[in-house]
């Protein structure tokens, strides 16, 4: 049975994690303002990969890795292991990151560039080794254990085969063009960092949030061999022949794994005890609806790469935006707020449920302003992806402006939630 | 699931402390643990004064276990005056839709 403990130090890493991805994320969204016109040009500009390091790492990285910490041992059923390792782990990250999206940003691929990469790589490193001594303390190997210890492993892989690619720059590792491991680079962190840690972690949470009565871990058996035997096809064959009509084949083997996915979410949404489906959960919803869109673009993308047309870059740009803005922002747009209220909730009323009526933990945040932000993000989404694709600057802007929008309100509501006076309604 | 026993000397006193529990809620379902079944059983010791309340949580890696856990403990403390509570955690038999009274699955509009 859960014996889980919120204690004071693993509070303070959790919503250290959640304010600094939230004041990324508004930097972020700064810096896309900044760099309107580069989002109708090649993913290949120093400004787009600033951009997309602060999308992948500054927010939804960091985010997961907070949430991980208060999550994993929830989803482990066993305490973090170290929480020292946690603060090495930030401590190691923040100084990379900044380093590394900075160095992109005005594009001197030197000695900064490369610290921030090394920097990062020691960070997930021991943040890995933290999850594995945390899931060693446990006896009974679950579907998630897989996922989430997977998703770890790319992590590393992700940022390794990255710092490689920095000190390539400079140092000339690889014989072959800079491009051609830049995909394999992406999808080891698409996939296989950020689709398998969530499908990981939501495969627990969204059944318990939705008290769903649906039980069985096969679909996500299936799910789970299905999306990495095809990450690890298309790393090795896109390694050594590139894009082919192979990759067709890679991408249904994929797809079919995601459909797995899908089919569980759908039977614990047909299975739920708990009808209503409140803001946070839409959130999440919408961001499996921006998964399957991105997912659907990926034969476009090889279709015109086989035949040398430039439209393949306009597609692999959306599905980047679909993937990094769209799937993976709506998703924390909306876990934050069934989270972190939790978290705050437990510190400020776990000693005083059952002696006093308190506020319920849905009662932390504001709920106007989650409104307002979904709204503000909807915006964005029927935008900004559009704009990119079209080539329309307006569009663009105007996606920004409600991305920008959409940050302050999040970041609002982040601070409301955290800045919570306890009371009370009066005695039981 | 915790049932009334005539032949039980602590029958009424059980029931009362039902009725206590019902002011318990669960934080995400917004229902009490009464009607959401989650309590199994309630055990009087009244010489020592011990009330021992064998229950389980909707999930076995529910974050809020431990905050169902302690209000279980402070709402019987702070209505019984002298006795001690022990929370018997169990993981058997597994809490299922089945536990649900049926005013709970009015609230829960099922």
């Amino acid at each position: 049975m859960s014996g889980i403990k919120q204690n004071p130090g693993l509070y303070k890493i959790v919503v250290t994690h959640y304010v600094t991805a939230a004041f990324c994320f508004s930097a972020l969204s700064v810096m896309m303002l900044c760099s309107v016109k580069a989002f109708t040009g090649h993913y290949f500009h120093p400004q787009i990969l600033a951009i997309t390091h602060m999308a992948a790492l500054g927010w939804g990285t960091m985010i997961i890795l907070g949430a991980s910490y208060q999550l994993i041992p929830v989803v482990l059923e066993t305490e973090l292991y170290s929480e020292r390792l946690a603060w090495i782990s930030f401590a190691l990250f923040m100084p990379g990151l900044i380093a590394l999206v900075y160095s992109f940003w005005v594009f001197v691929p030197g000695i900064h560039m490369q610290c921030g990469a090394i920097l990062l790589l020691l960070a997930v490193v021991l943040f890995t080794v933290n999850v594995y001594l945390t899931a060693k303390k446990k006896k009974q190997q679950t579907i998630q254990e897989d996922f989430i210890f997977s998703a770890c492993i790319c992590l590393c892989l992700t940022i390794a085969l990255g710092a490689a690619l920095v000190f390539n720059f400079t140092l000339s590792i690889f014989p072959q063009d800079h491009l051609h491991f830049l995909k394999l680079h992406a999808h080891m962190g698409l996939i296989g960092w950020f689709l398998l840690m969530l499908i990981g972690v939501s495969s627990k949470l969204v059944p318990m949030f939705l008290v769903s009565s649906y039980q069985s871990t096969k679909l996500l058996t299936y799910s789970y061999y299905l999306i990495v035997g095809a990450l690890l096809y298309f790393l090795v064959d896109s390694y050594l022949f590139g894009l082919s009509l192979r990759t067709y084949l890679i991408f249904a083997i994929g797809t079919a794994g995601l459909t797995c996915y899908f089919i569980f979410i759908l039977k614990c949404l047909r299975s739920r005890l708990r009808k209503h489906i409140d803001l946070p959960m839409m959130n999440s919803f919408l961001s499996f609806i921006l998964l399957k869109i991105a997912t659907l673009t990926v034969p476009f993308i090889i279709y015109f790469y086989l035949r040398n047309n430039p439209v393949t870059i306009r597609f692999s740009m959306i599905y980047g935006e679909f993937m990094l803005m769209g799937w993976i922002t709506a998703l924390i747009l909306g876990q934050t707020f069934k989270t972190l209220p939790f978290i705050v909730w437990v510190k400020h009323y776990e000693h005083l449920t059952g002696k006093f009526k308190t506020p319920m933990p849905a009662d932390l945040f504001s709920n106007n302003l989650l409104k307002a932000q979904t709204v503000s993000y909807l915006i964005f989404c029927v935008t900004f992806m559009p704009g990119c694709y079209l080539l329309f600057m307006p569009l663009i802007y105007v996606g920004v402006a409600a991305l920008m929008i959409t940050a302050m309100l999040y970041l609002s509501n982040i601070f409301i939630v955290l800045f919570h006076k306890t009371k009370t309604y009066g005695k039981l | 699931m915790a049932s009334f026993d005539i032949t039980d000397p602590n029958s009424f006193f059980k029931e009362q402390i039902i009725e206590t529990l019902r002011l318990v809620m669960d934080p995400e379902l917004h229902i009490n643990i009464i009607d959401l079944g989650l309590v199994y059983g309630i055990e009087i010791d009244s010489p020592k004064k011990q009330i021992q309340v064998q229950m389980t949580l909707s999930s076995s890696y529910c974050p809020m276990g431990e905050s169902i856990v302690s209000a279980v403990k402070n709402c019987i403390e702070g209505h019984y005056e002298g006795y001690t509570t022990n929370i018997d955690l169990v993981l058997e038999p597994v809490w299922s839709y089945n536990n649900i009274s049926d005013e709970g699955k009015r609230l829960l509009r099922i």
